[in-house]
């Protein structure tokens, strides 16, 4: 036998071989794993403000700059805890959808996801990019200036219904 | 008058013949894929486009980064829809007026394919998410609203699921933050010039 035949008897054993191995493996793995689209995010730090994704990008409550802040900080909570998903709007203008706060997800308007809506944060965390939207898996909040867009100066409370009649 | 009319004629038809071409390049892209069949009614949102398509209900951390849970999370993870092509679209918001989202309509269709109905929402930006009016089931006749928020939060918080208003004035979690905070965040004693000011 020559050296040729001897490496191709080889590889064919280990082909064989690895195959055996793997079969079973990729079988298994397709039961435990998650989809096959999962991918590895990028690890980062966000700064910016909690916000409310659906009066922000759909325009229902009025323009951008008045959808945000302290004069919106009421109808975030609303929307948070109605699970609507929450973003963080980073300075450069991008919006991380949150999918995960320190641990917990994000569509059941967890007391704590209330507690900093219209907060500045800075987030550290993993960002996962599909199809147009960016996702944030938050691992900490890293800082929290609280709320500092004091919008409620020129908007007063959007929408105005966020203070109840026996209130005012 | 009639002389000047005739001497931009030329002009004019350069200009119709841009427009037309510029409406031939621009109308495929301005409908949502569906759009002739949806009946999604419109909400006046930015860019709003009505679209009626197919997709996989799943759970999107877990399409993303592997982190799966069972039944999709069971209501405490954002859903999306996962269409033929790969592509995951976000879904953002049902058909319900009171800031509800969708995933109280999704969850019960976790993992199955489904057609649904409603409103691609978003002006200048990557992708729109969506906002499902209507759904149905693989194998189902007939598209239902996406109207099951309210029972959800209901069963949730029994105690008040019957008291008057509606529910983000009786939230318990909302509540909370309020007294804490205000309606501004900034603490109760900021609402009050403010309140003065504004009503």
């Amino acid at each position: 036998m020559t050296v040729r035949q001897r490496l191709a008897g080889l590889s064919e054993r280990m082909q064989n071989g690895v195959r055996q191995t793997a079969l079973p493996a990729v079988l298994l793995g397709s039961f435990l794993a998650g989809p096959a689209m999962a991918a590895t995010g990028e690890r980062t730090q966000i700064t910016g403000e909690v916000m409310d994704t659906w009066c922000y990008f759909s325009g229902v409550m009025g323009g951008q700059e008045a959808v945000v802040g302290s004069s919106h900080h009421t109808c975030a909570m609303w929307c948070a805890a109605g699970g609507i998903p929450v973003g963080v709007l980073a300075d450069d203008g991008t919006v991380y959808m949150v999918l995960k706060l320190e641990g917990k997800t994000t569509a059941d308007g967890d007391p704590a996801l209330l507690s900093i809506q219209s907060d500045r944060i800075t987030a550290d965390g993993f960002v996962y990019e599909r199809d147009g939207f960016k996702y944030l898996v938050v691992e900490k909040v890293v800082s929290n200036e609280g709320i500092t867009n004091l919008n409620h100066n020129d908007f007063g409370f959007i929408p105005p219904f966020a203070v109840p009649e026996g209130d005012r | 008058m009639r002389a000047l009319v005739k001497r931009f004629a030329p002009v004019r038809a350069v200009l119709a013949s841009a427009v037309l071409a510029a409406a031939m390049t621009v109308a495929p892209a301005a409908f949502a894929e569906g759009a002739a069949e949806s009946q999604a009614k419109s909400w006046g949102l930015l860019g709003e486009e009505m679209t009626r398509f197919s997709g996989k209900v799943v759970d999107i951390l877990c399409e993303l980064t592997g982190d799966c849970a069972d039944n999709c999370g069971n209501g405490s993870r954002h859903l999306g829809l996962l269409r033929e092509d790969g592509r995951l679209v976000p879904v953002y918001k049902n058909n319900q007026t009171s800031f509800n989202g969708a995933v109280a309509d999704l969850l019960p269709l976790c993992g199955q394919t489904i057609e649904v109905d409603g409103l691609l929402v978003g002006e200048d930006v990557p992708a729109k998410f969506l906002q499902v009016q209507l759904i149905k089931p693989e194998g189902a006749s007939e598209f239902y609203k996406a109207n099951g928020w309210t029972e959800a939060w209901k069963r949730r918080f029994p105690e008040q699921a019957e008291g008057k208003g509606p529910w983000f004035r009786r939230d318990p979690r909302i509540l909370e933050q309020i007294k804490e905070k205000g309606y501004l965040g900034l603490g109760p004693e900021a609402d009050r010039p403010v309140i003065a000011e504004w009503y």
